[in-house]
């Protein structure tokens, strides 16, 4: 069954599967002011179809993916649309796997004229691929030479040590589960101020085909969240989802929204608008975080992230789940409900609930069901944080707004719903 | 990345993983299960700067890494670093970092079923916890069976 379906994923590479992603239709171009997602937005250029389903490698869970076109800069008849890019609100800017990319992209250069190569880190591993340049579409939404990482390109096969000290490679469809990343979270670059003025960071090296070392990578050449690049509806995002019953779904169709009041469709309303730290200063709330308090904790490096399939945080009181198949997720003998407060750096606050469901039976239950609102796992006592993964998004319409830049209701970076 | 649902190979080869990793001679500069006088090397190798502080049961030596993150070794005094702990906007080098229990990690890392943003290994003589995002890395890595007598996972941050 598993290899059935991924077979049938990696199939679908080469075609448009905008046909399969069905936004739903309907409204008639009404305006949606409030935080509850509906999951039908109505077409527009600045809407693309989003899908929780299998993806490529036929065994995700709570993943969110759409589909974008890649173009070699300057081209309109050079280009590639590829589907299955997850959407990421945890990390910034496009990064695609060399194994689906059929265009020949330009190379970036590094300040001493090599090539740009790139160690992304994830925590469970990295992806080592050379900075390129394309034009990305987006639904109608155009941002013109992005620099982009392609993950895995045969062309820099030499990894420094540090890089490969991270963990294990990431740089094939099936070990990153997509075919690619579009980071559309509250920063512009992936790294920010530290790659630009340090060679030492370890995110970006200068490459020669045999050797690579250390370089420092300025802003306008780092990988860049293409959402601020776009000529219009160019201050942030929404990501709209329906409500999934809490024994799951087969697959959840949503939109992603560009632009939050730029037109009818993107609207604010009477949600809560949380910043979240910035990083400019010394606190020990990381970049990109809020707080998050549930169960008398207060946990100040707390995020929401589309990225992550399951809410993570830490309850003794919860069983965790035994068998090694489910090793990190909680199994409680009957769901449990909780309610959080979540926290913004400007003390805006407001409440949510959830509820934690049996990891295993709910997966074992339903084979074919790739979204579950319900699924949770453990957290490390020791990180202060709560990680709001895909199922704070389903029911919900969430903004995320880029740092400096203004909507109706405020400026980012911060996330709203 | 996410919930797999048929990971028995990986979890067969995650055994002879563990195995190799018990057979392992001991690394010259690795931190984790190695004696307190590699933190210094660590910080060498890392291009780190360090500083050291005295708990009750142990001492912190703290290595500000080139990026801005923090990597911090616990070791039982005159004894063995028993635990590390990382935060900040990159990960350190774990494989200097984790010495001998990096293998462990790693095959781990690739039978992960929770996403590029969350790790959580949970072993009779490995605990890992690793999770964040883009700009926001947190974690630690502790050897159970070698937490100085009164000693508090809840410390080791």
């Amino acid at each position: 069954m598993q290899k059935i379906a991924r077979l049938f994923a990696l199939g679908c590479v080469f075609l448009s599967s905008l046909s399969s992603v069905s936004c739903g239709g309907g409204g008639g171009g009404s305006t949606i002011a409030s935080s509850s997602g509906t999951g039908s937005v109505a077409a527009a250029s600045n809407v693309v179809p989003v899908i929780v389903d299998a993806g490529p490698s036929g065994s995700s869970v709570n993943s969110l993916f759409t589909t974008i076109t890649l173009c070699v800069p300057g081209s309109t008849t050079q280009c590639q649309t590829i589907d299955h890019i997850q959407v990421d609100t945890g990390s910034y800017g496009v990064r695609i796997l060399a194994s689906v990319l059929t265009l020949t992209l330009p190379t970036t250069m590094a300040s001493d004229g090599n090539s740009l190569v790139e160690c992304t880190q994830f925590v469970d591993g990295y992806s080592w691929g050379p900075i390129s340049s394309a034009d990305v579409e987006i639904s109608g939404e155009t941002a013109a030479s992005v620099p982009i990482q392609v993950i895995g390109a045969s062309t820099f096969p030499s990894v420094p040590a540090a890089c490969s000290g991270i963990g294990p490679a990431e740089d094939t469809v099936a070990a990153f589960g997509a075919n690619g990343i579009l980071g559309i979270g509250v920063f512009e670059q992936d790294c920010g101020s530290g790659c630009a003025s340090s060679s030492q960071y370890g995110f970006y090296y200068s490459c020669t085909a045999t050797a690579c070392s250390g370089i420092a990578a300025p802003l306008s050449s780092q990988v860049l969240n293409p959402v601020p690049l776009f000529a219009t509806d160019n201050n942030g995002s929404i990501v709209d989802l329906p409500t999934v019953a809490a024994s799951g779904a087969a697959s959840v169709t949503g939109s992603l929204i560009f632009g939050i009041d730029t037109q009818t469709n993107n609207v604010s309303g009477t949600e809560t608008v949380l910043n979240v730290q910035t990083g400019s200063t010394s606190s020990q709330q990381l970049p990109g975080n809020i707080t998050i308090a549930v169960n008398g904790q207060t946990l100040v490096n707390s995020f929401i992230d589309s990225g992550s399939n399951g809410i993570f945080f830490n309850d003794s009181s919860l069983t965790a789940c035994t068998d090694t198949n489910f090793s990190g997720f909680y199994c409680p003998a009957s769901t449990q409900n909780f309610t959080a407060t979540l926290t913004g750096v400007n003390n805006a606050s407001t409440t949510a609930t959830f509820s934690v469901g049996n990891a295993q039976t709910l997966t074992t239950n339903s084979p074919i069901f790739t979204a579950f609102p319900t699924l949770a796992g453990t957290y490390s006592t020791s990180t202060d944080s709560f990680d709001w993964g895909l199922p704070f998004y389903y029911g919900r319409r969430v903004a995320t707004a880029i740092e400096t830049h203004t909507t109706s209701v405020g400026t980012g970076p911060y996330m709203a719903f | 990345m996410p919930i797999r649902r048929k990971v028995g190979l990986k979890h067969l080869s995650f055994a002879s993983a563990v195995l190799a990793a018990a057979l392992a001679p001991h690394l010259a500069c690795a931190a984790l299960g190695e004696p307190e006088s590699t933190a210094a090397e660590d910080s060498q190798q890392l291009k780190g700067s360090i500083k050291s502080m005295e708990r009750t049961n142990y001492r912190v030596h703290e290595i500000q890494l080139p990026s801005g993150s923090v990597l911090r070794e616990f070791a039982a005094v005159g004894g063995t670093v028993f635990a590390v702990a990382w935060s900040g906007p990159a990960l350190p080098n774990l494989r200097q970092a984790l010495g001998r229990y990096f293998d462990v990690y790693v095959t781990a890392a690739k039978a992960n079923l929770a996403g590029h943003h969350h790790l959580q290994i949970q072993q009779n003589d490995l605990v890992m916890q690793s999770s964040g995002h883009m700009r926001a890395f947190t974690g630690r890595a502790y050897l159970p069976q070698s937490l100085p007598t009164g000693t508090s996972v809840e410390e080791l941050r």
